[in-house]
């Protein structure tokens, strides 16, 4: 494969992925901030829930020293004195803490009322306590009067700040419940909206896998079509497999060909094609038949991939298309292998448990007018020719490593010595190594030769 | 004819409007009752009049002790009978809502025998049966 099908799975998997993750973080960072706000409103209500507190025991203090002072004044026991100072200088204490809280929570018109409920037991102090202490029991029924209405008057201001504080504490729990209403609203709408979003990335990812899939089918069909059947040559055993890539990806432009040129010579081929799809599987017809008709009148590998460089710049009018290739012409009487390969490095020859890489002798087709040099090699009883699209080369196991040509060679030196078992060997080792997925179309085809001369003498 | 329509329609509203005041006051004339404050404070302000009692529970600190000569204190469990109430009259300075003044005419206590008006507040329903005769 040279490059990518624009239906690939990261429109779709990735893209829906990223969307989930997104409503999640949104998610997330809402009810962190739902969770912050709700803190801050608990601990303010905390906050007045203390205030309403002090405020109570402000108001027993008062009492008691009222008590303590009436006490006094009725029986002179020293007791109530005591009790008298412990709760005023307790009254002073709470009344700054309850003062305290009022400002912190921004209470100014409470925190007021506190100043002339103090102002008010002040005054107390002064025109009643500290009299009475002096001399008790002097006038009873006028200070009686007027205890009550300091008393009247100090519980209309704790009443003030007693609704105050309630008001606020109510207004803190609405305000909870709208937050929780607002934050719930809020993810319920982003919950849709994202919803909808994976409904439609969803059905665009089936769309193009459909596509794909439609694809897939016609340019499998039209390899079917277009691949050799296997030819018997004399002297020589072939053998081909053909893996696609894994179904998520479109179907590339690899081919290979065995064709009889005559009584004595064969035509081996393989090329793969830059892209994908129907176009890359027409173009390996084309490949196919032009190479061919090019070797019913040339010979010379070289001068047949010159020639076909030629009509391919003519007839595919894509710049950016271009096809490695190996083209080889066997002679399978003299075990002859005459060869050109246009920058196709996936070439090895097997001898014995030896395998060696065929040189590359010219750029890739379809970039620019250059000769081919033609090599010629001298098979030997028993090797083996294979020849392999970049799909072997450039397999990949779960790590994501490459196996490259040594890789390849390897593989090649392990594997049987019947061509269709080879072919077929290497396939599941490559499909093996994946985890039984595969980036790549791959396309092998081994020829194994014999010496016919070697051959009788071994019978 | 005219006149006649008129004199219904004026009763009409007069009848209305008495009961809408009536309904306002939470005691009657003739109700028996208890006076009582709070637990707190449980004695009781009786005024010579409704007007002075308004303007010390609506009014300031230095007002109230002007009032004070015109108030008696009355302990807690006095008896009264109700002679009169205006439903609403009192607003105390922190209270959301208004009070009724009720006129009183007290009859258990050192206050025995004394008229005067109470706050609403301060008033609790007797409902003691009275003591009956018995019969020679």
């Amino acid at each position: 494969m040279k490059t990518r099908s624009p239906f690939s799975r990261i429109p779709g998997a990735l893209g829906i992925t990223a969307f989930l993750v997104f409503a999640v973080a949104i998610a997330v960072q809402g009810a962190f901030q739902t969770r912050a706000n709700i803190v801050q409103t608990f601990d303010r209500q905390s906050k007045i829930h203390r205030a309403q507190v002090w405020l109570e025991e402000l108001s027993r203090l008062q009492i008691d020293e009222e008590n303590s002072v009436r006490g006094f004044a009725l029986t002179r026991d020293p007791f109530y004195k005591d009790q008298y100072a412990r709760a005023a200088a307790d009254f002073v204490a709470k009344e700054r803490r309850l003062r305290g809280a009022l400002r912190t929570e921004n209470l100014s018109a409470a925190a007021n009322t506190l100043d002339d409920y103090a102002s008010l037991q002040a005054n107390w102090h002064r025109k009643i306590a500290v009299p009475q202490l002096a001399h008790p029991g002097s006038d009873i029924a006028a200070i009686d009067k007027e205890n009550k209405a300091f008393s009247d008057y100090e519980d209309r201001t704790t009443q003030s700040i007693r609704v105050t504080l309630g008001d606020t504490s109510d207004a803190l729990g609405r305000a909870s419940q709208e937050e929780l209403n607002r934050s719930l609203v809020g993810r319920v709408f982003w919950l849709l909206v994202f919803g909808l979003l994976a409904i439609l990335f969803n059905a665009f990812r089936t769309r193009s896998n459909r596509e794909l899939e439609e694809e897939r089918t016609i340019t499998e069909t039209l390899q079917r079509a277009f691949r050799s059947e296997h030819v018997p040559l004399p002297n020589a055993d072939v053998g081909s497999a053909y893996l696609s890539a894994s179904s998520h990806l479109a179907v590339g432009g690899d081919v290979f060909d065995v064709y009889r040129l005559s009584d004595t010579l064969a035509l081996l081929l393989i090329a793969d094609v830059s892209g994908k799809g129907v176009d890359a599987a027409v173009l390996t017809a084309f490949i196919k038949f032009t190479i061919r008709g090019i070797g019913l009148r040339r010979r010379d590998p070289g001068a047949m991939l010159a020639e076909f460089n030629t009509a391919f710049a003519q007839t595919v009018e894509n710049p950016y298309l271009f096809v490695s290739m190996f083209v080889g012409v066997l002679d399978t009487e003299t075990l002859q292998l005459r060869y050109a390969s246009a920058g196709h490095d996936s070439a090895f020859l097997r001898r014995s448990s030896t395998v060696q890489q065929l040189a590359v002798t010219g750029p890739v087709l379809g970039v620019m007018e250059e000769p081919f040099e033609t090599k010629s090699i001298h098979l030997e009883n028993g090797d083996t020719v294979v020849l392999a699209t970049d799909g072997l080369t450039e397999a990949r196991n779960r790590s994501g490593e490459q196996l490259y040509e040594t890789g390849a060679m390897d593989l090649i030196a392990r594997s049987s010595r019947q061509p269709q078992l080879l072919a077929d060997e290497l396939v599941a080792q490559v499909r093996a190594l994946g985890g039984n997925r595969t980036r790549d179309d791959i396309a092998v085809l081994a020829i194994r030769v014999w010496d016919p001369e070697v051959a009788d003498a071994g019978e | 004819m005219r006149a006649n329509r008129f004199a219904l329609a004026l009763l009409a509203a007069l009848l209305a409007t008495t009961s809408l005041a009536c309904a306002e006051c939470r005691v009657h004339s003739g109700d028996r009752v208890v006076l009582y404050g709070t637990t707190d404070d449980p004695d009781v302000f009786v005024w010579d009049s409704r007007f002075r009692m308004r303007s010390y529970q609506g009014g300031s600190w230095d007002q109230a002790q002007a009032l004070l000569p015109h108030a008696l204190l009355a302990p807690p469990g006095t008896r009264a009978t109700v002679s009169d109430c205006v439903g609403n009259f009192v607003q105390s300075k922190y209270a959301a809502l208004p009070d009724d003044a009720v006129g009183i005419v007290i009859v258990t206590g050192p206050l025995k025998g004394k008229l005067g008006w109470v706050i609403g507040a301060d008033i609790r329903r007797d409902y003691r049966r009275l003591p009956t005769v018995p019969r020679p």
